[in-house]
This record gives structure tokens, sequence and C-alpha cells, in this order.
């Protein structure tokens, strides 16, 4: 049904572009383990944007960057140049962090390990800025037994049960969830759709799918089943893709994502 | 070149909308409160249109513009035909009440009131096509829970769950329910036509 109700409307499925940062560089982990030059952040932000990405993520500005001004200044960069939503996450651990990217121009913050630290810190940020300003990520590793969640980007099994931690965060004022399935990332053989569009449907926010996307029918495959946004990385960072390419391709499969 | 007043009732960042603003040609000129010489001068000062703010709560919006004296400055530029741009939650305040903040009165300038959108997915967030209007059959970026659903005044509309109003005008007076700052080229488009009065 929510199939249905999802395709009646004008909304138009997203896709979205992460970059990892890494000392003011964009890198590409595999495997949450090593890394790989990619780019300068505003070159290649300004390129998806003229690709037509719908919006883009930074993540690890605040973390990997030692001192939080050249992260910020970054941040007011790309607010000033950018003419797309970008949300920024990584290392935020106060609400004076959280305040202090918002006012740099940031449009949403992604909170993972703060937000099982300190989840009061959603409903304070929720409270100052709106729910439409917080993305909660959210890790998840599925073994043969379980759904495990991990933080501390994604070394630290924690004991939140996936379903019931997503709740929480939609609750506590989270404005989209970002759900990084572990399992699937750096794999390049598709999102998790089926465990995604279980989170989906279990939540009042949307969820963005990441994970696992290497060509144009991964973004099918999990549009097709009502994911409402798709995040991929390394795909268009290696230049293999564009995300022009990506969105004709599923234009004409019948997705009516936004084309430039 | 044209002096944009971006009015700063202290609700979310305005870097981007100060951006977009440069980059159509113009100047943005953020204040919090009007200046002390155009409330003596019964004047609007050097100003050629007007951005109503795009973010935070429709009462909290509107309590800070009746307590600044914003109110009056705004009634003026109206009368003064100055083009004056509301956008997402200014462009609620155009309109007399909100189920958001109920006992807070907006500006009353177009007749009907913002409601709740039964959306499948709340908040709102992403690109929806316009139907109608200036950007007819265009995505531009959406991030609200609240919108209008009737209004003489509408333009465009959108749909998410339900159908509401994506823009509304009347004469020099023009609300995006959508953000034209973030809303890439067509929002810039969008904006500077606005700014200037030469929407249609």
């Amino acid at each position: 049904m929510s199939h249905s109700i999802n395709r009646i409307n004008n909304l138009a499925p997203r896709v979205i572009v992460c970059m990892d940062i890494k000392q003011g560089r964009v890198v590409k982990g595999i495997n949450f383990k090593q890394l790989k030059d990619m780019g300068d952040p505003m070159e290649l932000a300004l390129m998806y944007e003229q690709q037509g990405v719908d919006e883009l993520v930074f993540l690890d500005i605040a973390a990997t960057i030692d001192k939080q001004k050249t992260a910020l200044n970054l941040v007011a960069q790309i607010a000033n140049d950018l003419s797309i939503p970008f949300t920024v996450g990584g290392g935020l651990k106060t609400l004076d962090d959280v305040k202090a990217f918002l006012d740099a121009g940031a449009d949403k913050v992604a909170l993972n390990t703060t937000a099982i630290l300190s989840p009061s810190m959603i409903n304070d940020t929720a409270k100052i800025y709106g729910n439409q300003c917080i993305v909660v990520a959210v890790d998840v590793l599925k073994t043969s037994e379980a759904l495990q969640v991990y933080s501390h980007v994604g070394n630290e099994l924690t004991d939140k049960s996936l379903f019931a931690w997503c709740q929480e965060v939609a609750d506590r004022g989270a404005g989209e969830i970002l759900l990084t399935c572990m399992h699937k990332d750096g794999m390049g053989d598709g999102f998790d759709c089926a465990l995604t569009q279980k989170v989906s449907d279990s939540v009042a926010v949307q969820v963005i799918a990441s994970g696992g996307a290497s060509q144009p029918v991964h973004f099918l495959e999990a549009f097709q089943n009502n994911i409402d946004a798709c995040l991929a990385a390394g795909m268009f960072h290696s230049k293999n893709y564009t995300v022009n390419e990506v969105k004709n391709y599923l234009y004409k499969q019948g997705i009516p994502v936004r084309t430039i | 070149m044209k002096n944009v007043l971006i009015i700063d009732t202290g609700s979310g960042n305005l870097t981007s909308l100060g951006a977009a603003i440069r980059k159509i040609g113009f100047n943005p000129i953020r204040q919090t409160e009007p200046s002390s010489d155009w409330f003596q001068k019964n004047d609007l000062g050097d100003i050629d249109a007007i951005v109503l703010p795009g973010q935070g709560r429709f009462g909290l919006v509107m309590q800070q513009l009746k307590k600044i004296g914003w109110v009056q400055y705004l009634q003026r530029a109206k009368q003064r035909k100055l083009p004056i741009l509301g956008i997402c939650v200014g462009l609620q305040i155009l309109f007399e009440s909100s189920a958001e903040d109920p006992n807070v009165s907006g500006l009353g300038w177009f007749q009907g009131k913002v409601e709740k959108i039964l959306s499948p997915k709340s908040p709102m967030v992403g690109w929806a096509k316009l139907q109608g209007g200036f950007a007819d059959q265009q995505y531009l970026y959406f991030v609200n829970s609240y919108a209008v659903k009737n209004s003489d005044f509408t333009v465009s509309t959108t749909e998410y769950g339900e159908r509401f109003c994506a823009s509304v005008q009347s004469d020099n007076i023009v609300g995006m329910q959508f953000h034209p700052e973030k809303s890439a080229k067509i929002g810039q488009n969008l904006l500077k036509r606005a700014l200037t009065g030469s929407l249609i």
C-alpha cells in the first residue's frame, strides 16, 4: 500500500552523494577500514551539483580536522558556494558543536555515536532548530543471528535494538534516519532493500539507504522497494558513473527522479 | 545594485539565502531590527525588496516580528508595492493563523490558515514537482510539516499525501513554500523574478 501512496506524490526519490572527509580531502573507505584519496570536497561538491545530485552529505568533517575552526570555515564555504542542501556529521559531540555547524550554514547535522551516548541531544537540537535539521545515522550489521547496531564509526557494538532505536530517535525529533548497512558497505552488490524498507515502514520519518551501491540498477531496486532516498559514494567518486547517468537511467525505468 | 532586506528573526541560519541573493547580483542586507532612522523618517530605508524568513516556528517568527516592530515596517512596504517574498514559514505568516501555534495570529494579508500536512513521512524533505503557475512541472526543494491547503491566491500546488499550496501571490507579494535558495539554478531564477516583481 505504501508503494502506491508514494508514487501518486510529487516528492522525488532522492539520490544523495556522501563524502567522507579526512584532513580536508574526500576519502573512500572500504569496509570502514582502508582509505583512498578521492579529491577536493568543494570541487567535487560543485561537480555533483552540476550533475543534478539532490543532496550532499559530508561526514567526519569535524572529527578528523584537528581544529574545528578549519572545519567550520569549510562548512561556511560550502554553504556559500552550493545551491542545494547539505548535511554535515561526524565528531559533533555537544550541543555547541551542533549549533556551530548549523550556524556556519549546514542545513542538517548527522549524529551517530553522540545520539547513542547522549540521546537528549536529538531533542535539544530539534527544539532549537526543528526536526528537519537532524539526521540520525544508524550503522547496522546483519549477522546470521542478529541485527547489531554499532557506534564509533562501526567499531563498537552497542546494546541497541535496531527497530527500537530507530523508533526512539524519530520520537525524540530526528527528521530523517540514515541507515548504513555495514554488511553491504563496500561490497558493491546493492543496498539491503529489504531491511531498509522494513525500517522505513516502522517509522514516521524518511529513511536513507546507505551501503552497497556500485551500479545504477541498485538505485532502481531501492526505489522500486519504495525507499525514500539512497546514498552512495565510491561509484561516483571513482567516476564510474555520474549522478546524471544514474538519474537518466532511473527516469527511463519509470522512477520519477528529478532530472536536469 | 538592488538592496534586498533579509529579516532575521534569529530562528535559523541565513547563509544560503544571503549567498543566493548575491549570486543573482543583488546585495543582501540582513537585519534583526529596523534601523531607528527608518522609524523616525517613516521610511523604508534604501531597500528595494524584502525576504521574510524561511525557518523556525510560526509563533516564534510572528512574535519576533511583532515585538521588534517589523510588522509596521512591512505594512509600509506593502503599501508602497515593494516586492516582498515569504519563504516557507515566511509564506505561512502571510496568512491568518497556523495549527502549529494557534494562539498567535499571522500577518493576515492572505485569507486562510496553515495546517499540518497528512504526509506519508513527516517532515516532508526533498524535491517535489510543482503544478501550475511559474515553474510548472519543475522540481523545487521543500522542508516542511505544515502548509496552506487552500487559498484564493494559489499560483502552484504540489502533493505529498495531500495537495497544498507551493506558491501564492498577490501583486508584489509572493510566498514560496519551497526553498528557492536550496533549489539550484531554478531556485535562483525564481528568487530573482520574485525580488524584482516580475513573476507571472
